[in-house]
């Protein structure tokens, strides 16, 4: 009868083997599904209200973006115009630099153009490397 | 007076086995540092659709310094989610940037937005002096850039 003892006796303890096994899984499956709300764009900074300067026209390009998303150019002293493709801005932009280190670049969008054409021409610009950039709204 | 085990006893010999007991609450601290740090986005889910932009930038800023404006295709504005006609805007970003000097304005506006009312926009945030203004915008692969 004493072979009987030991065998039979039920663990009183609740098993606690799993329990990190558990508690990792839970753990790897809030960090795989957490979504982290990255902050991404095109960062500018508007010129304060009361800050008007004046450029010397020869400092200027302007980038002309149409209602259709063509984009025309005009050197700010010439009258001259030239309609180029949304992806030649960068490279336009970046001769023009290469000569001129003041250059701005204004952006001149015609009321009713689409947003992303203007970011478009936007993402051009920055991807030139230009630091000086004007946003402006085509008067007519 | 026979000595137990000769000697050797069972204690002196040390657990072979990585000890796990602890290993259960190093996870759930774990878990619930990571569940108290999170922070839940606030604004509601807005349908527009985004800009793609190759010269995307990641916006360091923390998130209290971050006001998102949306512009639905519509032409609704919505400041922390509420519908702000064109001509509120500055009034009230001015509290707001009054507040907090180092305000960044994040523009999420839907692609096909004329740019009218962006300008409008833009305006506003002038009168009200935030001048830091992103155009939020998702990142851009080479390789889509043709069909543009």
């Amino acid at each position: 009868m004493a072979l009987m003892n030991r065998r039979t006796k039920v663990s009183d303890e609740i098993p606690t083997a799993s329990l990190a096994d558990i508690a990792f899984l839970l753990l790897v499956f809030f960090l795989t599904t957490t979504v982290f709300n990255e902050e991404k764009g095109l960062p500018i900074v508007l010129p304060e209200q009361s800050e008007e300067q004046d450029v010397s026209p020869k400092n200027l390009i302007f980038f002309i973006v149409q209602p259709d998303g063509r984009v025309v150019v005009r050197r700010g002293e010439s009258e001259q115009e030239q309609v180029v493709a949304v992806n030649q801005v960068a490279t336009i932009l970046r001769t023009e630099l290469a000569a001129n280190d003041n250059l701005i670049a204004a952006i001149q969008t015609h009321p009713d153009a689409a947003y992303r054409h203007m970011v478009n021409v936007l993402d051009e610009v920055k991807l030139s490397g230009a630091e000086r950039i004007s946003l402006q709204e085509l008067e007519n | 007076m026979a000595i137990k085990g000769a000697g050797f006893k069972k204690k002196s010999g040390s657990d072979s086995e990585i000890p796990t007991s602890s290993l259960a609450d190093i996870a759930f601290l774990l878990l619930v540092f990571f569940m108290v740090t999170t922070v839940f986005r606030k604004e509601r889910k807005r349908d527009i659709e985004w800009t793609d932009a190759e010269a995307t930038e990641k916006i360091d800023e923390k998130r209290k310094n971050i006001v998102h404006i949306w512009i639905e295709r519509a032409g609704t504005v919505y400041i922390n989610d509420v519908v702000t006609p064109f001509d509120d805007i500055s009034e009230v970003i001015r509290p707001l940037y009054a507040e907090n000097r180092e305000l960044v304005i994040a523009l999420r506006g839907d692609r096909e937005v004329p740019y009218s009312q962006i300008n409008t926009i833009t305006e506003e945030l002038q009168q009200a002096g935030a001048v830091r203004v992103t155009f939020a915008t998702r990142v851009e692969q080479r390789a889509v850039r043709a069909r543009r």
